[in-house]
Parts: C-alpha cells; structure tokens; sequence
C-alpha cells in the first residue's frame, strides 16, 4: 500500500526517539496524539490516491508524525484530526500529491490549527516529566495544570534554566523540546545525505545574527538568544526547513531560503505581539518564495553561462579568423 | 416563447454560468462580507436590486447612450443605485449598514454588475435586462449564503444569529478570518466545476451546458473577466 520513500524512512528514524522521549515527557497520551494524526494523515491520503490510482506515499508518515510532535501535548484530538486532514488534503493533495506542494503539509496543518483555535491550543501545555505524571494524571484533563512556555517566560522578562532548554525539560509542543535528540537527529540525517545541511546553517544563522543584533541593540522586547533553543525553532529547522519538496533545490537558494526563515523568525519573535512563536509563519513564509529563489539563482546561471558563451565566441572568433589567414597565408 | 428565455436565463445565471463558478467575478466581496450570514443576506440583496435596476435602465436607454462615453454612464447610472440602497440601509438597518461599513459603497466595484451591463444589456430589451440582473445577483447570491452558512457556522457556531451549536462548541477563528474564504470558495468552485461537468461526461451526449456559449447572453462570455480589483 505504501510507496517506498528511503528517505521519508529515514526521517522517520530520525523521529523516533523523539517521540519516545515525548512519550516519558507527557505521558501515554502522547501515542494517541500520533495514532489519531497518523490513522487521519494516511486515510485522507489513501482516500485521494485510490481515486487517482497511485499509492500513499511514506511522505505522509513524516507529515503526520511532525505535525503531531508539533501540537501541544494536552490537544483535544479532534484538533489533531481536523488538522491534518486539513494538512494533508489542503496542503498536498490539493495541489497533487507527493513532490507538487508547495507548502509544508505539517506546519500548514499546525497553522492552520493554531489560528483557529489560538486560545484552546496556547491552554493546553502543560509541564513535562514522569510520563506526564508532573501533571496529574495520564489521560484525564489537564487544563488547571497549563504551564507557561519558556517564550511567553522570556516575553514576560523571566528566564529559562539553559540545562532545561538543553534536555527539553521544559513545557512546549510535544516533540520540539529536546535539544539534544534534535541535534543528534541533524547529525543523522546529514550523514545518510537525507538533509540537506546548507538549509539547516543558513536557518540557523539567519536566526541567530538578527536576535543577537536586536538583543545587543538594546531593542525593546528583544528575546535573548537562548530564546531559539526554546519554542520550535530548531525542530522546524531540522525537520522542516530541510523538506526535499517545499525547499528549493539550488545550493545558492538554499542559502537565501534558509537566511530568509532565519530572518522572519526573528523578527516575528520580536516585534509581534500575539503570536510569540513565529517559526512557523516564517518556514511558510519562506516556502512562499523557495521556486522564485530558484528561479532567480537559475537564470542568472544561465546569463552568466550565455555571456562566458558569448565571450568565448568572440574570443574564438578572431582566433579562427586569424587561423584561417594563416592557412591563406600558407 | 416568452418564457423560455427567460428559464434559460435563470438556468445560465444561477448554474451554467454563474457569476463566481464561471466568470470569477466578483471574488472581492465574496471574501469580505461572507463571515456572517444576515450581513451577507443584506449585502447580495443589494448587488442583486443594483444589478437588475442599473442593467434595466442601461438597457432602457442604451440608444441615448454615445459608445465611447457608455462605461461613465453606465458607473454613473450603478453608483445611483448603489447610494439609493446605502440610503435605505441607513435609513432602516443602521447597525447593519455600520457593520458593512465600506462595502455597500463598494458594490459598485463590483464586477458582475458592470458585466451584465456591457454583456447583456447592452444588446438586449429592459425587462430581459432586469430580469437578468435579478437572475445574476441571485447566482452571486446562492454562492456567498452558502460561503457564509459554512463560516458563519464553524467561525460563530451559530446561523443567522442563531446560535446552533452547543455550549462546549470551540469557535474556528480561522472561518471568521479573510482566509478562509480564499480556500473555501476554492473548494466550492472545484465542487460545482466537478458537478457540471460531471454529466458530460457520464452521458456523452453533449448538453446544452459546458463550453459552448449559450444564444441568449453569449456577449456575457466576452464580457470582462478579470478578477475584482
């Protein structure tokens, strides 16, 4: 049923302690949160492909998975399924299939999701550890244990122990807390060549300069540059900057794409005022322009290539006329 | 024989060649009003007066009309409408024209009218004209009611005012928001493309409906078509 994707696999090894480690962080709850997003992403998938007669690709295993790590980890369910259904239909097979969209199917589920229900969704973290037991219990409500996230701590001028950004003992979405597995994840995917690392070095310098200035500038509101180790900036970053089908292909766009994103997330993380996590805005943002990027990198390649032609013409030019005089001078 | 064109009329505007599905136009409005379904109600029932009054009278003095100065006089003769309606909305619903704010104005803008005075009225006598404006403005109608019954639903959880949905009911920002209506009327264009040609196919004969102009506002398919502005 399933297409063979290597590299869709591959992330999703990628995810797997991710997701284990989430497990330990918010409790079994977290399994439910993947299943309903899984069961929604591949059935909605399935209901497309089987009329156009192809299969589900694997890709959508690494969308649903992504979006799922990407909810807060108290999501009522049914937000998950109409995300990503909205995910996958909207953002994927819309524009037909696997290799056509355009946008990220996952973040534009998890957008669409938090835009719709900002309030309920910023509600629903709550504090990690112990299988989620720091947060009572393991299936039941948790609305009274809402935890403020280490952004909206930051916002408000407070701060966040670095060891707990480190291990990601720190509230937020269910997988994008822990640095560490994150990093190691990166190292793992640039080894096997399933990601492309010029993505993920431009994201992150391009995140890092424009913090560091707005912080060192003294910019009212300015979050301190431990602040991209918290909310999802670096999850986006590895799993999402790095997707083979919303990127763009060129290594110079890359670089532009990836300093784009970088650039937006600071900025929104600074200036904006509802929305304190803007990583998702900007990988969108930067999706938007990925094909004009490599447009643009194309044809300048192919001026370039058409003067050095033009040039290398004129130069031959002479060269055979003056050849050809001197086999007349023979 | 009097009243076949007319029916044909109605079939074309409403169905076969309705102002959004077909023509696109008028998309403006429909991304701006439809959150809610009585302003939404108020608003095509001002666009459907407007079109079928403007292309009436345009019809009725189309002779007296120079050609090179028919468009002025023709914007000239919509926006007369058009303050007429704001005026009476004023005058009889002051919250709903506060809460339409700029748009009522901007039903002049609006392409289909402009559309149906060139393409049909133009060519044709006053009391087709008027009907055909009336069947044009109840197409528009049709597609932004249902636009607004889906946003007004999810954004609001509730119809007409009325609130539907129960209590524990989480509203879907998103709907209330400009956005939505740009995936929304996507996806009931792509539904309503897929049922009309969705008999052609199936039957393989070939229906009075699709591509081919049908005789009575032929002139509707040169019309303009590009989108609102």
């Amino acid at each position: 049923m399933f297409q063979k994707q290597i590299m869709m696999r591959r992330v999703l090894y990628a995810l797997l302690p991710i997701a284990l480690f989430s497990v330990w962080l918010y409790g079994p709850r977290v399994l439910l949160v993947l299943a309903v997003s899984l069961g929604g992403g591949i059935l909605t998938e399935f209901l497309f492909e089987k009329k156009k007669g192809g299969k589900v690709s694997e890709a959508v295993l690494v969308t649903s998975t992504l979006f799922a790590l990407s909810m807060p980890p108290a999501v009522p369910l049914w937000i998950v399924l109409v995300g990503i259904v909205f995910a996958v239909f909207m953002a994927k097979e819309v524009f037909g299939g696997f290799g056509r969209n355009i946008f990220n199917p996952a973040i534009a589920g998890r957008l669409f999701v938090y835009i719709s229900f900002a309030g309920l969704l910023t509600a629903s973290f709550y504090a990690p550890g112990n299988f989620g037991a720091a947060a009572g219990n393991l299936f039941g409500k948790v609305d009274a244990l809402t935890s403020a996230t280490p952004l909206a701590v930051m916002r408000d001028g407070g701060s966040e122990p670095l060891l707990n950004l480190l291990f990601g003992t720190r509230s937020g979405s269910i997988g994008e807390s822990s640095v560490i597995l994150i990093l190691v994840a990166a190292i793992y995917l640039i080894a096997t060549k399933t990601a492309q690392w010029r993505l993920m070095l431009s994201t992150v310098i391009g995140a890092v300069v424009p913090t560091a200035i707005f912080w060192f500038a003294g910019v009212p509101r300015a979050l301190p540059p431990q602040a991209l180790l918290a909310g999802s900036f670096l999850f986006i970053t590895v799993f999402m900057s790095t997707d083979p089908v919303s990127a763009p292909k060129k290594p110079a766009s890359q670089w532009y794409y990836g300093l784009l994103i970088g650039l937006v997330v600071a900025i929104i993380r600074t200036f904006s005022g509802s929305f304190p996590e803007g990583t998702s805005f900007a990988l969108l943002f930067g999706n938007t322009f990925a094909s004009l990027f490599d447009k643009i990198v194309n044809d300048l390649a192919k001026r370039k290539k058409e003067k050095a032609a033009a040039a290398k013409a004129a130069a031959s030019a002479p060269a055979a006329g003056s050849a050809s005089t001197q086999g007349a001078g023979k | 024989m009097s009243k076949s064109p007319a029916l044909t009329i109605l079939k074309e505007n409403v169905w076969t060649n309705n102002p959004i599905f077909v023509q696109i136009l008028g998309i403006c409005s429909t991304l701006a009003v439809t959150n809610n379904m009585r302003n939404t109600f108020i608003m095509t029932m001002g666009v459907l007066l407007t079109t079928g009054f403007s292309s009436f009278t345009i019809s009725a003095i189309k002779s007296l009309i120079p050609r090179k100065v028919r468009m002025i006089v023709q914007v000239l003769i919509i926006s007369f409408y058009v303050i007429i309606i704001d005026i009476l909305l004023r005058a009889y619903l002051p919250e709903v024209s506060r809460q339409l704010g700029p748009y009522v104005g901007l039903i002049i803008t609006n392409c289909i009218i402009m559309g149906r005075a060139e393409g049909f009225a133009q060519a044709n006598k006053p009391l087709i004209s008027f009907w055909d404006g009336i069947t044009s403005g109840i197409g528009y109608m049709l597609v932004l009611m249902a636009l607004a019954v889906i946003r007004e639903w999810l954004g609001f959880g509730s119809l007409f005012g009325l609130r539907i949905m129960p209590e524990g009911f989480t509203p879907w920002t998103i709907m209330i928001m400009a956005p939505s209506a740009f995936f929304l009327v996507a996806l009931l264009l792509w539904f309503a493309r897929n049922l009309q040609t969705a008999p052609a196919k199936t039957a393989g004969s070939p229906p009075p409906t699709g591509a081919q102009p049908a005789p009575g506002p032929a002139p509707a398919q040169a019309a303009p078509k590009k989108e609102q502005a």
